[in-house]
């Protein structure tokens, strides 16, 4: 937005964004049409596009002539589809392909640099022509929002909307989501979705779908091959698996994480093999992990009763525990603590977690204890302070990830508040969450 | 032929890589030297769906469906912001005040507010696939036989990945060119010119942007696209012109190929070796560029344009009447070190060594002309260091100036031995006037009835490069009294 100062000569003269203006400022004249003012910046600076393209500021201050020549471009700002269908083949079957917020298929608008999502089965054949090959595509949006803002209460709205597709018929369902949150989203959904009958794939994107580098492409594409054409039955990943734009990986969605902040191979399976490899180029399906729910006919049921109240606290060197008060006396039922190595918190004076956590465990409330090492396993009993916190009732939750007991927490505390029932479930193996054997090839993969 | 009758019309883009110690948005060094990948990185690209319609994706799609693009990734030279898996970092201060620097040489208007803009590119060159740039100087000129030259804008962008091979759709790139610093030169029509000035309009651009003594040199490090029209005809764009010297050749061929074409196409041409060219695609239509959203836009100070205007190099003409005056130096050898690409190294070293400077400037001008021409030797790789160590052995006496060829070649056939080892290799060890008097007393000896002449002649072949050519003739004609 232009500051007030320029917003009301503007007004004054008629002008408007995408109209073409003469400006003079110290005997010097530019042209150009007028811009929308970007975010960052001068907000005083009047935003030209010239001819040949370019766009530069110029401050607006006393002594500078405005001056309309004409409308150029009516500016509007666009709008895609909500949703749409699109059938290529009648022998193909039926896949959709959900956005969260996350794009599919993006427009932009080169005069401004806008860019917005497009659902239009179309703009996205557009992107993504091999999608005619593989199956006919229903595109919904279920919600616009970015990864980071998505809380809680939107998993159980996206697991409604992959069911009612599930159960509408499809063979499989692609929810594209963004990437910073996606690992979240994707262990909810494996709690919620029970007996699943066929596959749902969470996809993102790390370089976004306006530029014609994105790996949006590939992944979808790759992920659209999968839920048509693998017997696997699971809620996971689908993303790139290297650098390159050769395969993606098949990652189970209480098993993966997001381990780089911009690549496009940022997410990877942790304490276990992914499920499958998906060569693009040869749309081979190569599956690494034959631990996984094959696809069967049936509906799939709902179960998205969780309870929110739960946080999760990171340990490190000097942490004031009373931060355990804080968080009790603003009513939360669950803690998920990161502890170190095999799940440590300090146990020496004024630092000690132990009382903290007597305390809370004392009033039926639980402490699951995860690593921030992310790789490996808890254990309950290895050091004398370990077995100091296990004997205070803190709940070791194996090889489980710090976010998918955070989230399993909130899911298990949906259905009892029962403190011998909490710890049951949290260490019931519900959606491959937990890996009672380790091997040595899975580690950094 | 008679260009102001054809009407002749061209207009030039002079693209200049800088010599930053960094890339534009990237830690990355701008030197190109690794030989060996790190590894090879896999892509495609896609069209992306745009406002410009369905024809002109379907038209992207077409072009990119079969192609493959292969990066090459260099260590110390490319980091993930190269391979377009991270947001570039901010805009590297010392190229913006190079082209800062280059901008007011030409009289430009700086905006207050760069923008940093998007140009879509589908050959694959840029892994994101689109290239960055931005317009740092408005409606400048050059003055040139007493006439204005409008220079449209000058430009700061990053280069493109270096081809290497094509084969089926499978293209290579090295990544490391990717990032490296560019300036953009454009200059509005330059008509009622004859195609040697129009190329001499281009050498005087070029001068301009190397007296910040900031931009590379060498093959590859500056390249010329062209756009020509004669009266009637179409306009076309030839591209990649790497050597200056074709530029007026290319005109007069391109104004000949008009000519005799019934249909001159609005087209885009690429320039070949010999000054030809050839068809690649058509023009463009309206330009993709769409704003960089992830650094903000640049705020340029009066501060820092008044601090860059207060230190702006001296004018060339200066440089030469200063050269002619202080170092001695003839009028034409005066222009021609001017005009080279060492104007400043040359000035470094006749202050520094007790060496005529007539000598030096020969050398960055006469000497490493003829070893390109002659010897096909790529002069461009003798580094400031090569130079000064050949100066120092002449300046100590250890070599004479008449070997310098031949040690420079010697250094550019055999990039492995050690400068100080040369001497030695090449057997250019010096004579000491003593050792002179020996040869010369020896030669007399054998070659009895020989006239002077004679003598020296087969004195010079047995001491060449040893020793200087005055000091023998002056060592034989009196060895040669003593004894007649």
């Amino acid at each position: 937005m232009y500051s007030s100062k320029v917003q009301k000569i503007l007004k004054i003269k008629k002008i408007r964004v995408g109209d073409r203006i003469k400006l003079v400022k110290n005997k010097k004249s530019f042209e150009g049409i007028l811009m929308p003012r970007i975010e960052l910046g001068n907000q005083d600076c009047i935003v030209i596009k010239l001819d040949n393209g370019y766009n530069i500021g110029i401050e607006f201050e006393k002594g500078v002539n405005v001056k309309k020549i004409k409308t150029e471009w009516k500016i509007s700002v666009g709008k895609g589809k909500k949703m749409d269908k699109i059938i290529f083949d009648k022998k193909l079957p039926f896949v959709s392909i959900l956005g969260t917020g996350g794009t599919i298929a993006s427009k932009i608008d080169y005069r401004t640099g806008g860019v917005y999502a497009s659902f239009s089965a179309k703009d996205l054949t557009t992107q993504i022509p091999e999608l005619k090959e593989i199956a006919n595509v229903k595109t919904r949006e279920v919600m616009n929002v970015m990864s980071e803002d998505i809380i809680p209460e939107n998993w159980g709205e996206i697991a409604r909307a992959v069911a009612k597709e599930i159960n509408s018929g499809v063979k499989g369902v692609i929810v594209t989501h963004g990437t910073d949150t996606l690992h979240y989203t994707a262990a909810a959904l494996s709690f919620m979705l029970r007996d699943l009958p066929v596959p749902v794939a969470l996809v993102g994107s790390q370089r976004s779908s306006d530029r014609g580098s994105s790996d949006t492409v590939m992944n979808i594409a790759c992920a659209a091959n999968f839920v048509t054409n693998s017997d696997v039955a699971e809620v996971c990943t689908i993303m790139h698996g290297s650098m390159s734009d050769d395969y993606c990986l098949v990652v189970r969605g209480t098993k993966v994480r997001k381990m780089h902040t911009s690549r496009r191979d940022a997410f990877r399976s942790v304490n276990e093999s992914p499920i499958a490899k998906i060569h693009w180029d040869k749309k081979k399906i190569e599956i690494l992990n034959k631990n996984y729910r094959k696809r069967k006919d049936g509906k799939v049921k709902v179960d998205d009763k969780i309870d929110t109240k739960v946080v999760m606290i990171k340990c490190f060197p000097g942490l004031d525990p009373d931060i355990f008060d804080y968080y009790l006396k603003k009513g939360y039922r669950g803690f998920v603590v990161e502890g170190t190595g095999l799940g440590h918190t300090p146990t020496l004076g004024k630092f000690s977690f132990l009382p903290k956590i007597e305390k809370i465990v004392k009033k039926e409330i639980p402490v699951v204890m995860t690593s921030q090492c992310i790789y490996g396993r808890v254990h309950p009993t290895v050091y004398h302070n370990l077995r100091e916190l296990s004997k205070r009732g803190v709940i070791f939750g194996e090889d489980m990830l710090p976010e998918t007991a955070y989230v399993k927490l909130m899911w298990v505390l949906g259905h009892t508040k029962k403190i011998d029932k909490i710890r049951e479930m949290m260490l019931t193996n519900y959606a491959g969450e937990i890996n009672k054997r380790i091997e040595s090839n899975e580690f950094l993969i | 032929m008679d260009y102001k009758k054809l009407d002749l019309k061209c207009g030039l883009e002079i693209h200049q890589q800088l010599n930053t110690k960094s890339k534009l948005f990237c830690d990355c060094s701008t030197e190109t030297k690794q030989k060996n990948p790190l590894e090879l990185i896999r892509r495609k690209q896609h069209p992306v769906a745009s406002e410009l319609g369905e024809v002109d994706v379907a038209a992207q799609y077409e072009f990119l469906r079969d192609r493959k693009f292969n990066y090459q990734v260099f260590t110390g030279e490319d980091c993930l912001v190269e391979t377009d898996s991270e947001p570039i970092h901010p805009l590297n201060q010392e190229a913006l005040e190079v082209v800062l620097q280059i901008a007011l040489m030409f009289n430009c208007t700086i905006p207050e507010e760069i923008h940093i803009m998007r140009k879509t590119v589908i050959d694959g060159s840029n892994t994101s696939a689109f290239q960055r740039t931005m317009v740092v100087g408005l409606d400048g000129f050059l003055e040139y036989k007493g006439k204005k030259i409008g220079i449209f804008h000058v430009s700061l962008e990053e280069d493109a990945s270096a081809i290497i091979g094509e084969e089926n759709g499978n293209v290579t790139y090295k990544l490391n060119r990717l990032g490296i610093p560019l300036v953009e030169i454009g200059t509005d029509v330059i008509e009622g010119f004859t195609p040697e000035e129009v190329q001499d309009i281009a050498y005087i651009i070029g001068m301009i942007c190397r007296s910040t003594g900031r931009v590379k040199r060498g093959i590859g490090t500056i390249r010329q696209d062209l756009n020509i029209s004669i009266k009637g005809g179409q306009r076309v764009e030839i591209k990649g012109v790497q050597e200056l010297g074709l530029l007026s050749k290319i005109i007069e061929l391109e104004v000949n190929r008009q000519l005799s074409s019934p249909k001159v196409e609005k087209e885009v041409r690429a320039a070949n070796e010999d000054g030809t060219t050839r068809f690649t695609r058509p023009m463009p239509g309206a330009a993709r560029m769409y704003p960089e959203t992830d650094v903000p836009p640049l705020k340029i100070s009066e501060n820092l344009i008044k601090k860059i205007k207060n230190n702006l190099p001296e004018p060339l003409n200066k440089k030469i009447i200063r050269f002619k005056e202080e170092l001695k130096l003839s009028e034409e050898l005066s222009k021609q070190i001017v005009r080279s690409d060492y104007p400043d190294l040359f000035e470094r070293f006749s202050k520094k060594f007790n060496i005529q400077p007539s000598i030096i400037a020969n050398i960055f001008v006469n000497t490493l002309k003829d070893l390109k021409k002659r010897e096909n030797l790529s002069v461009e790789d003798l580094t400031d260091e090569d130079f000064e160590k050949v100066l120092t052995m002449l300046e100590k006496g250890k070599i004479v100036k008449e070997s310098v060829p031949d040690v420079l070649t010697f250094r550019l056939k055999n990039p492995s031995v050690k400068m100080e080892e040369i001497i030695e290799k090449m057997g250019l060890k010096t004579l000491s006037e003593e050792e002179l008097i020996n040869v010369v007393r020896d030669t007399i000896k054998e070659n009895k009835d020989k006239p002077l002449n004679k003598i020296i002649g087969i004195v010079m072949g047995k001491v060449r490069g040893k020793i200087d050519s005055q000091t023998v003739v002056k060592t034989v004609k009196k060895e040669f009294e003593k004894i007649y």
